[in-house]
């Protein structure tokens, strides 16, 4: 170790604190310690050609994790089941366009009169999908223009970012994990593929992309919140039944919409702690 | 080439995404291969830890049958896994909180544990081979014990202190592995049918009496086709094992059930459409009766009878293809069964088996079948048999 | 100790010291940065390309439409909800217009339960007989406005109509076939027009001038008073176009201005018997974008020379209709 140049100090000492970890799971390494310093020159060199977040803000240069704490607000009497929101998550994350997988959807509950159970459908229903005329393309089938209708209602959901979230509890490699700014995200490049996390998620809200052999869901658009934007969805509803924001600003839009409103999430008895906030649903949504 | 995506039939109202099945029939496969190995341990527990002398014929080839099934355990999850070759993430950075991290580590002890068990119980043998033997197999015998020939008295009180110790580890070990897989489905929430405290321990016993069960068969038809006389004593431990056994996981299964309907929490409406309408006949029929209370009727009325001879082989191993039969249906019904009742509590879907392909049900009988070709294999090897290894004989000898 | 066990532990701690450096080694570089995972993903992910770009992306060369777009009610409706994601737009070609507007449309106003009450809705079998939506609607001021209310002396207004009969004619009807004629044309529309001269929204060398001279009274009473002539025009004689062909044409202007050039809608203006020159003169100053409308923008796009020499023949020779 004769030439100590800035940047592999940091990768010696990372490596340095991995051998810590390694030494304390077994007192065999006193040999292998010399063995290690060798290999620690080559490690050195890959760290320097990562992107230098460091210093600055986290995850890009002109996004700081740590100033923003995301919501999600839907407010379902104002939605008209116009699927827009679905077309345009599809398009921005390149959800595979078939009717059996969305980071996305809308559902319409409908009591028809004399029915006490609301008769629940989604955009992947294939009375829709006919109307449609496509598994690509989706739009509400008016199934029930000639029956009388005592209440209907469209329901829009998406990942709820789970403060406790069940499907990052139960990943076996740490592909999935929660933001400090509350999104839950999936890491595809380390993603098993296991599906362990479709089957935690109460509300249905994961995915399996065969395609690429990962696990997906909604992500509230990450790439656009930390560049500014709205999630796609949001920016896509025409009818603002779709809130988003941050609320450690008291003013966003879904601050307000939290405070102004007296909103309930999907499930709470599963202790997940959504953080999608609703308006206007009742005891058939869950 | 086969399509990307299939999609199951539903009826009632299910999330969208909930209509393609993420844990195929392999997944069924995994716990019955896991299932298997620790009730076949249990039987070499027996023997080694607790003493139960007549169970002592099938002792070695418990380990044996235990080894070669435990090979094959990880198998239906790599084909399962989008991403195979990723697997190795899971010990790597290992994520404490998932239930499924630990089966690296579980699994990777507890092969680790087979291995060494096996290797001091059958030193004295290898030994004995590598002295024998100048060819290429005398070769792999000689690389085994590691160059040392040592079969001193003193040598083999070591050996037999191990495998005294290896096994009351395994006992952990493999109910742990089971007891752990029994968690993988019993802590998810998401799903009622599979939420419960008390899925572990089902697993665990449903475990135990299909090992032993395997165990029984194996003996039978390798005493058969070795033409040698079925030790009938052995027999009647392991059935006296199954009907023990059986009896605890009846009543743990039943409990489970009765809890689902007695809280009848959210969505119970569902799952009773789905127990009475398609589950009725692989739950209560094939699953409850003919896999395991008509085995432990049988089974109660040969230790009644006293029945020995051809009736006691031919009931005996009637009962554990049975048990095998229902444990199967067991891991059928809680994986297919809870992905069928839809997380809406709204709904059901219904599982399209493929036939070919990667998660296809040739490639499930293909992983439950091959084990026991590599345990062929591994008897020409090591052979197990009492009669055959003399040297073996040491094994205990203290006792 | 046996050496076969000291081998065996020397065996075992090998394995042991191997799989821990391998872990140590395999393990991700920015792996528990921040927890279990691998925190450069969190950079990866957010420096994703976006694919929708907001109707800011499409306001510096879109800046009409964009503005009209937002200054009316369907300014709710992104840019890219109708025309699809801009990302790689210009540099990779042009965006769709929607062609099926009446799929596209119903997809929101469609009549359904479920919807909120607020939303404008139409049963879709009563509305508009299957013509496309943007026949009468301009997807990006879709509100049809309606014809504002017009009162005023048609006395007075007569009297101001001097000033105006050197170009008009003193009854409303234009010596000049590059002059319209004004007689019989729907109150409403005439004072919209002249109020448009007069703000300067439409602009023209001759009229905008008279126009800032006209009090708002003026311009009522003008419009009631040549609203209350007859159209009745001799016959024109030197129409180029061919009339036959110009009413095949006709058909795409018919929801608004009548099949025969007689508006449904006092808003809009008759052209039924109109100056050919003027017709001519008009169409192609939409077409231009020098006359400003959303509307006749939108529906003139398409047109040729011959198509507007052709529909000018075709109403100029239809049958005004005049005031009873």
């Amino acid at each position: 170790m004769k030439k100590v140049s800035n940047p592999s100090l940091a990768a010696r000492r990372s490596f340095l604190s991995k051998l810590a970890r390694a030494a304390a799971c077994t007192g065999a390494l006193a040999g292998a310690g010399a063995l290690g310093v060798g290999v620690a020159k080559g490690a050195s060199a890959k760290t320097e050609a990562k992107p230098a977040a460091e210093g600055g803000s986290f995850p890009t240069k002109d996004y700081d994790w740590t100033k923003h704490q995301w919501a999600f607000g839907v407010d379902a009497t104002k939605c008209i089941g116009c699927l827009r929101c679905v077309e345009a998550c599809k398009v921005e994350n390149d959800v595979p366009r078939n009717a059996h997988q969305f980071r996305t959807w809308v559902e319409r509950y409908v009591y028809l009169e004399g029915e006490d159970r609301a008769r629940i459908d989604s955009q992947q229903d294939p009375v829709n999908i006919a109307a449609s005329g496509s598994e690509k393309e989706y739009r509400f089938a008016n199934r029930y223009k000639d029956q009388k209708v005592d209440k209907a209602f469209f329901v829009p959901k998406l990942c709820n970012q789970c403060t406790h979230p069940a499907c990052v509890q139960v990943c076996p490699v740490g592909a999935t994990y929660k933001t400090e700014d509350g999104v839950v995200l999936i890491d595809h490049d380390y993603c098993i593929g296991c599906r362990y996390c479709v089957q935690a998620c109460p509300y249905g809200a994961r995915y399996f992309n065969e395609e690429h052999g990962v696990s997906d869901k909604c992500t509230w658009c990450y790439h656009r919140i930390t560049k500014g934007m709205q999630p796609a969805c949001v920016e896509a509803c025409p009818v603002g039944a779709r809130i988003f924001g941050d609320i450690k600003d008291k003013q966003s839009p879904v601050s307000l919409f939290i405070r102004n409103n007296r909103v309930q999430v999907l499930r709470p008895e599963t202790g997940n702690a959504p953080n999608v906030f609703y308006v206007g649903i009742d005891k058939e949504v869950n | 080439m086969e399509p990307l995506i299939n999609v199951a039939p539903y009826t009632g109202w299910v999330y969208p995404n909930e209509t393609i099945f993420e844990w195929s029939v392999l997944i069924a496969v995994y716990p019955y291969l896991t299932g298997l190995v620790a009730g076949a341990f249990t039987v070499s527990s027996l023997y080694q830890v607790f003493g139960f002398e007549r169970l002592k014929p099938v002792a070695h080839l418990a380990l044996l049958t235990s080894l070669c099934f435990m090979f094959f355990v990880p198998l239906p999850l790599l084909l399962h896994l989008g991403h195979p070759e990723r697997a190795f993430n899971a010990t790597i950075t290992p994520h404490w909180s998932s239930a499924m991290a630990m089966f690296g580590y579980f699994a990777s002890f507890y092969v680790a544990l087979l291995l060494l068990e096996t290797w001091f119980a059958y030193r004295p043998f290898i030994v004995e081979k590598a002295q024998q033997r100048k060819d290429l197999l005398g070769t792999f015998y000689r690389i085994l014990t590691l160059g040392s020939y040592d079969v001193s008295d003193k040598a083999l009180r070591y050996d037999q202190k191990w495998i005294l110790w290896l096994a009351i580890a395994g006992i952990p070990g493999a109910h742990g592995l089971h007891g752990y897989v029994g968690f993988v489905f019993g802590s998810i929430k998401a799903r009622e049918w599979w939420s419960s405290d008390l899925m572990p321990v089902i697993f665990l016993f449903s475990a135990i009496i299909s090992g032993v069960s395997l165990l029984a068969v194996i003996f039978v038809v390798s005493s058969k086709l070795r033409k040698i006389p079925i030790d009938l004593a052995c027999l009647k431990g392991l059935a006296y094992t199954i009907w023990g056994f059986i009896m605890v996981a009846l009543v743990l299964e039943g409990l489970e059930f009765a809890n689902i309907v007695y809280k009848g929490r959210e969505g119970v409406e569902m799952i009773m459409e789905y127990v009475t309408g398609p589950l009725l006949v692989p739950y209560f029929i094939l699953q409850f009766a003919i896999g395991a209370i008509l085995p432990f009727l049988w089974l109660s009325y040969m230790i009644w009878r006293g029945t020995t001879g051809r009736a006691l082989i031919a009931g005996v191993t009637t009962c554990a293809c049975l048990v095998l039969f229902s444990v199967f249906m067991m891991r059928w019904n809680v994986v297919i069964g809870g992905q069928e009742i839809s997380k809406t509590g709204k709904g059901l879907l219904s599982y399209q088996m493929t036939l070919f392909g990667k998660e296809g049900a040739l490639m499930a009988a293909a992983l439950i079948i091959a084990p026991f070709l590599v345990l062929v294999v591994l008897t020409r090897l090591f052979p197990p048999w009492e009669d055959h290894a003399k040297s073996s004989s040491s094994l205990r000898s203290h006792a | 100790m046996p050496k076969h066990i000291v081998r065996l532990l020397g065996l075992i701690a090998v394995v042991l010291v191997v799989s821990l450096l391998a872990i140590q080694f395999m393990t991700a570089e920015s792996f528990y940065r921040f927890g279990p995972y691998r925190a450069d993903n969190v950079t990866e992910i957010a420096s994703l390309e976006t694919v929708y770009q907001t109707p800011a992306y499409c306001k510096d060369c879109h800046s009409e439409r964009h503005a009209q777009w937002s200054a009316n009610s369907h300014k709710s409706v992104t840019c890219e909800t109708c025309h699809g994601p801009a990302k790689g737009h210009p540099e990779k070609g042009k965006l769709p217009i929607p062609s099926d507007t009446a799929k596209l449309c119903t997809l929101c106003h469609e009549a359904m339960p479920g919807r909120p009450s607020t939303q404008p809705q139409i049963q879709v079998a009563q509305h508009a007989n299957g013509q496309s939506c943007n026949t009468c609607h301009n997807p990006h001021a879709p509100k049809i406005v309606a014809a504002a209310k017009v009162s005023g002396d048609p006395a007075a207004g007569k009297q101001r109509a001097a000033a105006c009969a050197s170009c008009h004619g003193d009854k409303g009807i234009s010596p000049n076939d590059t002059w319209p004629n004004l007689a019989g044309q729907p109150a409403a529309y005439l004072a919209k027009i002249l109020s448009a001269y007069k703000s300067g929204a439409q602009k023209d060398v001759a009229m905008t001038p008279l126009a800032k001279e006209l009090s708002n009274a003026d311009i009522q009473n003008l419009a009631v008073y040549y609203a209350g002539l007859s159209c009745d025009a001799p016959a024109q004689s030197k129409v180029s176009g061919d009339a036959a062909a110009g009413k095949a044409v006709a058909k795409n202007c018919a929801a608004c201005h009548g099949e025969t050039g007689v508006s449904s809608n006092p808003a809009w203006p008759h052209i039924a018997g109109q100056q050919p020159g003027y017709l001519v003169n008009v169409l192609k100053a939409f077409r231009a974008g020098l006359r400003k409308d959303p509307m006749m923008a939108g529906v003139t796009r398409g047109l040729s020379d011959t198509d507007i020499a052709n529909l000018a023949a075709y109403y100029a020779g239809q049958k005004c209709r005049s005031p009873k």
